[in-house]
């Protein structure tokens, strides 16, 4: 700090500057730092968070603590690159686990199908794993933890024809090129003129991380595609799983306001029950959780034990409630003079299929190729000559996956009958055909 | 296997077999209760009832009665009790209307195809009910009343059927009759039908002791000019009208005595 406090008037020089340290801003910088044709670059990262004092020693403090609500699911896709770049042995792999197969059933029809990874290489589907364990690995590979700088960006500018960024801390960084890894609100986009396309889904994620009532001997991921959105429950270790509850705004609201006795039952309901009986719910008021309760607990004991659903939850860690809007975005551009746009900065979607965070690693991936291949032909890492090639890698894939995630979404969110009628049919003859199957799932990853 | 007391399993063929024979046989002799009670179990699935019963677990009087499963036979129901009830409310007007259609509750088939136990209790919910629908609109249960009731029920439930009956039946009628009914009571029917909350969430039992107008009003129903009244003053007596049967079943599509 005090280094950087002698110039607070002159600009710091970066060969690269990334603001965001969250997934994909670490990604890229020890990715950066783990190839030999660009580990000579300087590269800093700055984030307005703690994150090193916070995830530094998350490993060490973290054996026994509950699961944090932002969890996500990693693609074997993404953890070979993470595994290239060094980052996931420092994994902490008790907090992490791995499934192999998926459901996914109607809640209209009831219809299901299933996808399973035991002829694939990894034997896995994907891997669940919490946000937080991601980014401490990476933190603490090579040396990108002495790469972070915490300051809150305040303003970027164009000086000397470099793209210059002032923090918070009085210190301005000027960079050949800026990387915005910065989220979905991106100060680094808007900075670039770079416009989005998309929409708001009118929906709210639910979040919160679940014990169930015992474990699992199978390892799922479950997802329930109800009219209102998808619910997923998603398995973590020790009889543990969390959810992923998209819903309208005002029920997300509603269910932000119950007593945790009160969520568990609601989400076993959601897993469970009619949508008719969720409706009737909903019109409950959320304070009253022992009808609540009696209310579900009766539409329950109407049901015969399915043991092809998730096991029930017992107790939800009251905390770990959350929710967060659910958007569309694609960046029209990736890259602009000297800019370039990674992860939620340049693309936000449904987390349906768990894509948010994978999008990013491959993002990182097409990146860190494209600036390879720039430093080996003598190129301005800035120029857009250097970055052209990553929009060329990663745009059209990711506006693909948007595009599928988004038709499915859209296919599901109805309890229109010959709607719910085709898609019923749909999933039957598909769930019959392996080898489409097996396509389907290389393609996610 | 059997999911409740009296539940017949089918596998598709059986079911395939049973909705195009009890069809073709219901509508050949609509007379035979069972055969109309069976196609409207076969045709009620799984679509019908499903959607019905998602009605009542919408609905809180209509979880109630899911929760409850009350049953409406002349021994739930004190007949003698509703007789000493007042004339102006709902149980009197329903023990009247079953004493001069010469009628009882008892007479409802149960319900036996259909696999889930509440879809089930929803269809033998809305035969037990059939009665109640008579006495709330006042129609009697000759063939015409039976029609309009049907075309009253098909509006509000929309219970294949009852729909299916309501447009079949009407050509049997002599002339004068279907007049009546085309003018007057099935528009007044659809009209009703729509307009009324859905009848299946309500609980008749707990409503015995209401002024009926009152319920009619809460519902959303207006009464239709009166049927017997008018086919009195015309003196329109059908050729086939059949005297003296008793009514053995449920939702007879026939012409009973008086
Ligand atoms: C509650 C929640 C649950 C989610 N659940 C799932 C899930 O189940 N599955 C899934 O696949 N995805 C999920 N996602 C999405 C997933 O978390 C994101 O796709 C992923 O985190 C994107 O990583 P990122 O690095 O691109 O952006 P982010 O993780 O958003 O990181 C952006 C970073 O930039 C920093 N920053 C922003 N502006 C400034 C500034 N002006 N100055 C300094 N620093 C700044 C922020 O502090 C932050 O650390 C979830 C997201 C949320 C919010």
């Amino acid at each position: 700090m005090l280094r950087f406090r002698r110039l607070v008037h002159t600009a710091i020089k970066k060969d690269i500057l990334v603001v965001g340290g969250g997934p994909a801003g670490l990604s890229l910088v020890t990715a950066l730092k783990n190839s030999a044709l660009t580990r000579h670059l300087d590269v800093a990262v700055v984030d307005g968070q703690p994150i090193v004092e916070r995830l530094g020693n998350w490993a060490a403090n973290n054996k026994t603590t509950e699961f944090e609500n932002r969890v996500i699911s990693v693609t074997p896709g993404s953890v070979s690159f993470l595994e290239k770049i060094g980052a996931w042995e420092n994994v902490v792999h008790e907090r992490t686990l791995a499934y192999d197969e998926m459901m996914i059933w109607d809640g209209e029809s009831g219809a299901r199908i299933e996808f399973d990874a035991f002829d694939s290489a990894t034997g896995t589907v994907a891997t669940m794993i919490e946000n937080s364990n991601v980014q401490q690995a990476l933190l603490n590979t090579g040396n990108t933890r002495d790469t972070v700088i915490q300051a809150q960006v305040e303003k970027i500018h164009t000086v000397n024809g470099l793209p210059t960024v002032k923090l918070n801390n009085g210190i301005e960084i000027e960079a050949r090129l800026l990387v915005g890894a910065d989220g979905q609100n991106s100060p680094v986009r808007q900075f670039a003129g770079i416009t989005t396309e998309g929409w708001d889904y009118s929906r709210h994620g639910v979040v919160a991380t679940m014990h169930l009532e015992f474990d699992d001997f199978k390892q799922t991921a479950y997802q329930r595609m109800l009219k209102t959105g998808p619910l997923a429950f998603l398995p973590l270790p020790n009889a543990t799983a969390t959810l992923v509850w998209s819903t309208y705004p005002e029920r997300a609201q509603w269910l932000k306001q119950l007593e945790p006795q009160a969520f568990t039952a609601m989400v076993n309901a959601g897993v469970r029950l009619d949508m008719a009986d969720l409706d009737y719910l909903h019109s409950l008021d959320p304070k009253n959780t022992d009808e609540i309760i009696y209310e579900v607990t009766w539409r329950l004991n109407t049901l015969d034990e399915d043991d092809t659903l998730p096991t029930r939850v017992e107790s939800i860690v009251p905390k770990s409630v959350a929710s967060f809007p659910l958007k569309l975005r694609q960046a029209d551009e990736y890259i602009s003079e000297r800019v370039a746009l990674v992860g939620d900065a340049a693309h936000a979607t449904h987390p349906l299929t768990g894509q948010g965070l994978n999008m990013g690693q491959r993002d990182v991936a097409a990146l860190v190729a494209a600036l390879e291949l720039a430093v080996s032909r003598g190129l301005d890492i800035g120029s857009l000559d250097a970055l052209e090639p990553y929009p060329r890698r990663a745009y059209l894939q990711n506006q693909l996956l948007l595009g599928v995630n988004d038709s499915l979404y859209k296919l599901y969110s109805t309890d229109c009958e010959p709607i719910v009628r085709l898609r019923t049919l749909g999933v039957q003859v598909l769930n019959k055909l392996g080898f489409v199957k097996n396509k389907l799932v290389e393609m996610a990853d | 296997m059997q999911r409740y007391p009296g539940h017949v399993p089918l596998n598709t063929f059986q079911r395939l077999f049973l909705f195009a024979s009890s069809g073709i046989a219901a509508y050949i002799s609509p007379r035979r209760a069972d055969l109309v009670a069976t196609f409207g179990e076969m045709t009620s699935q799984p679509f019908f009832a499903r959607r019905l019963k998602k009605q009542m677990l919408s609905d809180p009087v209509g979880r109630e009665l899911l929760r409850e499963k009350p049953r409406i036979t002349s021994k739930t129901l004190n007949l003698d009790y509703l007789r000493s009830l007042p004339s102006n409310t709902l149980g009197n007007e329903y023990v009247q209307w079953l004493d001069k259609e010469n009628v009882s509750p008892d007479t409802r088939l149960p319900v036996r195809f259909i696999d889930d136990p509440d879809e089930a209790y929803v269809i033998q919910r809305y035969r037990e009910c059939h009665d109640f629908y008579h006495a709330i609109a006042g129609l009697p249960v000759v063939m015409e009343g039976e029609v309009a009731v049907k075309m009253f029920e098909f509006a509000n439930l929309g219970i294949p059927m009852t729909g299916l009956a309501a447009i079949s039946e009407p050509f049997k009628l002599p002339k004068s009759m279907q007049k009546r009914l085309f003018d007057i009571y099935l528009p007044w029917a659809v009209y009703n039908g729509f307009k009324a909350k859905c009848l299946l969430n309500v609980y008749w039992e707990k409503e015995l002791e209401r002024d009926a107008n009152e319920l009619r009003k809460e519902l959303g129903i207006s009464l239709p000019p009166d049927m017997r009244a008018m086919r009195a003053t015309r003196a329109m007596r059908p050729k086939r009208v059949v005297r003296n049967v008793i009514r053995p079943d449920s939702d007879p599509i026939y012409e009973k005595s008086n």
